[in-house]
């Protein structure tokens, strides 16, 4: 059972790395709390599902599609909403009223478009049985979400510390006036990283009829909950502090799920709540926030 | 006389509806360094700001190397051929060597990387440190990181918002002796200053006093006037 948990844990907690990394690098980069995030991700959910039961499309090739069609959404979206944020005296504010408001738009469209019920994608589209990994069978649906994971931060790494864009983008996150007086075309890196975001928020939700049980229009502000737990664990504003926030929250979701289900749900609140009081820079703090 | 790079003419701009720059008029040459001497609170940044596009001109014109780039956006300016050393001056979260790369990011990378190897020669000390993190360099090795990563992209002038903040006398002079070596290179240079040491380096002064300029002449004018000797020099 011990061991069980710890390696459901670790798989958890890379697919709610992916669920938490968008978020993370919008805020970084941006300053702005993407309150729709969760929402993206819902809309990424029944992609995927409706690929699949119209063409019976694997839920792998859903991710690419996912990668491309929210990347060229997140460009208009941005310079539609963010730069007008920006020029406001409290953009961080306004930008949680806002994207609120962008989330209740979406979820209500969602609606009308999906209906209310629960949608799901079979675990055998990923194979037959479980995996068995480290003497524990796990569903091959996991370790897929816990690869496709894996791969999106060991991307988003790439992209930040080893591309002329990432190191612009980091040069952003760290001090966004000097990055303008730098020369940085601050908004054309901005829009790059928030499509991006939402990119990833997608793809996690291509992945979520494995991963949360099943899909519906109104999951959205949970998986915010749930992010946000994430982020704020390991560093608010740095994206591959997300890495370590995802693997507590994972692991602690899977001892939770083990010995005191009843009390799981409440895993994203205490967590919240334990680390902004008594560490509210998250557990790598300052080492990294500065990108 | 050499022609002019940079012609501000008439700028006024300030913050909401509090006005801070008044007609403001400057110019600066091809080639030539100027001190912008002010007080505290006399609108030294906010006229950066404005020539570099990251604060709106109200009104007034605005010309680099005879282009009208009043409205032009500040990474277009950068890319014509000016640079800015804010105070802050470098990305601590960043390493030395990305610092630099972001100064000369308009350049192919070949040209960048020559770039960098002259830099690193003539600031021997960021050039053992370069994959460390900014934030782990002194006071005065950040200036020298600040003024190498704005002089990465070959700017023909290079705006510098008080490169002694912060330092130490000691530091001061090893910043001055930096820019001296970049003098007669025809680069130009505008430096926002107190600190009467970097008269040194200049050509030409200008004084601003409550967003107007109050004087404009060589330091032998400057010494030569008894209200601005007592002003900035403390002399009687």
């Amino acid at each position: 059972m011990l061991e069980y948990s710890l390696l459901a844990g670790l798989v958890f907690g890379l697919y709610f790395c992916l669920v938490g990394l968008g978020l993370n690098l919008v805020f970084g980069v941006m300053r702005i709390v993407n309150l729709a995030h969760g929402d993206f991700l819902m809309l990424g959910a029944f992609g995927a599902f409706w690929l699949f039961n119209l063409s019976g499309l694997n839920p792998v090739w859903s991710v690419f599609i996912m990668l491309a069609v929210f990347t060229a959404l997140g460009l208009p979206l941005y310079y539609l909403l963010v730069p007008r944020l920006q020029r406001a005296k409290d953009p961080e504010m306004l930008s949680i009223i806002l994207f609120f408001g962008l989330s209740q738009v979406i979820e209500a469209l969602a609606t009308i478009v999906f209906g209310p019920s629960e949608r799901s994608i079979p675990g055998r589209v990923f194979g037959s049985g479980p995996v068995s990994l480290l003497g524990q069978s796990l569903p091959a649906a996991w370790i897929a979400s816990a690869i496709a994971s894996g791969v999106a931060v060991l991307f988003i790494y790439l992209y930040l510390y080893r591309t002329r864009l990432g190191y612009l983008t980091r040069a952003v996150m760290v001090h966004r006036e000097e990055a303008l007086a730098t020369g940085i075309d601050v908004d054309r890196v901005s829009a790059i990283a928030f499509g991006i975001g939402i990119a990833l928020a997608a793809i996690a939700g291509v992945f979520a009829p494995f991963m949360l049980g099943s899909v519906t229009p109104a999951m959205g502000p949970d998986i915010n909950i749930q992010s946000f737990a994430v982020i704020v664990v390991g560093s608010l504003g740095n994206p591959l502090g997300t890495i370590l926030g995802g693997i507590v929250y994972g692991i602690s979701l899977a001892f939770m799920q083990s010995y005191f289900s009843s009390w799981a749900n409440l895993l994203p609140y205490v967590l919240l709540i334990f680390i902004l009081l008594v560490r509210p820079s998250g557990l790598l703090g300052r080492q990294v926030r500065s990108a | 006389m050499a022609p002019e790079l940079l012609h501000a003419c008439g700028l006024e701009s300030g913050y909401g509806r509090v006005q801070v720059l008044w007609g403001t008029e400057l110019v600066v040459r091809e080639g030539e360094t100027v001190v912008l001497l002010g007080a505290n609170g006399a609108g030294k940044t906010t006229l950066l700001k404005v020539l570099m596009g990251l604060l709106e001109a109200w009104r007034g014109e605005l010309r680099f190397a005879g282009a009208d780039i009043a409205h032009t956006r500040t990474d277009r300016r950068v890319r014509s051929g000016i640079a800015y050393m804010s105070e802050i001056g470098c990305f601590p979260g960043l390493t030395i060597e990305e610092n630099i790369r972001i100064g000369g990011q308009f350049m192919t990378a070949a040209a960048l990387r020559a770039r960098i190897d002259e830099l690193y020669a003539i600031f021997p000390a960021i050039a053992q440190r370069r994959k460390a993190l900014a934030s782990s360099l002194s006071g005065g090795q950040r200036k020298m990181l600040g003024i190498a990563k704005a002089l990465a992209g070959n700017p023909r002038l290079l705006i510098m918002d008080e490169p002694s903040a912060g330092l130490s006398p000691l530091f001061v002079k090893e910043v001055i002796r930096a820019l001296e070596g970049f003098r007669g290179q025809g680069l130009s240079f505008l430096i926002a200053e107190q600190n009467v040491k970097f008269l040194e380096l200049a050509d030409r002064v200008y004084t601003l006093e409550g967003g107007r300029i109050g004087f404009e002449g060589s330091v032998a004018a400057m010494h030569e006037n008894d209200a601005l000797r007592r002003a900035y020099f403390g002399l009687k």
